[in-house]
């Protein structure tokens, strides 16, 4: 048995108990703001993987002078809605509407920290709290957009949907967002859904990744 | 599977979509009648033909506004509730409220 378990955290992922316990045999543990995440769960291969992010720390600010508070604080802002931008320290802007955005940290950094320096506008912007009522699953590998094609409407092929697109869809009857992205090297899918239904999109995913031998895998497949 | 065009999201299944209602013109709260306050909130006219209606995208929690044929079900075009909202609407305060 691991010292480090989720359970010693007050602070926990929506799915901890999917590796807490008898699922724990193989995990070893990173901290990740006030929590823990699984770093490896014993499993590397080039099979598609399942990670869980859900405490990487994100933020989200909503409003007509959002866009520019984005800008002020040196994020690159997209230039139209359901588009991400990649920052060089690996972070992710989301553009979700006209006035909508979400910053997401990379999983070894806290894009929160970066953010509380800077005043919000006095009018037309207001914060979203997009960390306790989303959960974040990565999936990686090849056969991503076949995998999601079995539980999601919308054409998530590269030709339709290149790295820097975001969908706003249905996923296995949940409502979630999807974005083509890069964390650390590795190309992933990332799904932000509300938390209350983390525990059975976990289970969904993970049984349609079944045909193409899909994995839960810990952080060290994003991280160096 | 019926498809709907978002004029955020582009064409997404029906089924991500939640029917929000007639668009109506609102009268003046303040100067209207009870009559035709309780009609603005409560009543629909409900008429066969193009009806113009608030639809909610939900994934994105995004309303729009779309033309809609209610007894051929066509969805005639779908666009920004900009296009007819294009102001905040500040409701007047009351003489009586003020003064508290």
């Amino acid at each position: 048995m691991h010292t480090i378990q989720p359970e010693s955290y007050s602070q926990r992922s929506f799915i901890y108990r999917q590796f807490s316990g008898e699922k724990s045999v193989d995990n070893t543990f990173m901290q990740v703001a006030g929590g823990v995440l699984a770093l490896s769960t014993g499993k590397d291969s080039d099979a598609p993987g399942l990670i869980d992010l859900s405490l990487v720390p994100r933020a989200g600010f909503r409003g007509v002078n959002a866009e520019q508070y984005v800008n002020s604080m040196g994020f690159p802002v997209p230039a139209s809605p359901n588009q991400a931008a990649m920052t060089s320290q690996g972070e992710c802007v989301l553009r979700l509407s006209q006035k909508e955005f979400w910053l997401l940290s990379h999983p070894q950094q806290n894009v929160c920290d970066r953010v509380e320096g800077y005043a919000l506008p006095e009018n037309g912007c207001y914060p979203l709290y997009c960390q306790d009522s989303h959960t974040w699953f990565a999936m990686t590998g090849k056969h991503c957009p076949d995998i999601l094609a079995k539980v999601c409407g919308v054409d998530l092929r590269a030709a339709c949907f290149p790295p820097g697109a975001i969908a706003q869809t249905s996923v296995a009857r949940v409502n979630a967002i999807i974005i083509h992205h890069v964390i650390g090297s590795e190309q992933v899918f990332s799904i932000m859904s509300d938390s209350a239904s983390a525990t059975y999109l976990w289970g969904a995913l993970l049984d349609a990744m079944a045909e193409y031998e899909g994995q839960v895998y810990g952080l060290n497949k994003l991280i160096e | 599977m019926k498809i709907m065009n978002c004029p955020l999201n582009g064409p997404r299944n029906i089924s991500e979509f939640v029917h929000g209602g007639e668009v109506s013109q609102m009268p003046d709260p303040n100067s209207c009648s009870d009559m035709e306050w309780a009609d603005y909130v409560f009543y629909s006219d409900n008429a066969i033909g193009i009806v113009t209606e608030w639809w909610l995208h939900a994934p994105s929690g995004y309303w729009f506004i779309a033309e809609r044929h209610t007894a051929s079900d066509e969805i005639i075009r779908t666009f920004d509730a900009s296009e007819i909202f294009n102001q905040r609407y500040e409701f007047p305060i009351k003489a009586e409220e003020a003064v508290v």
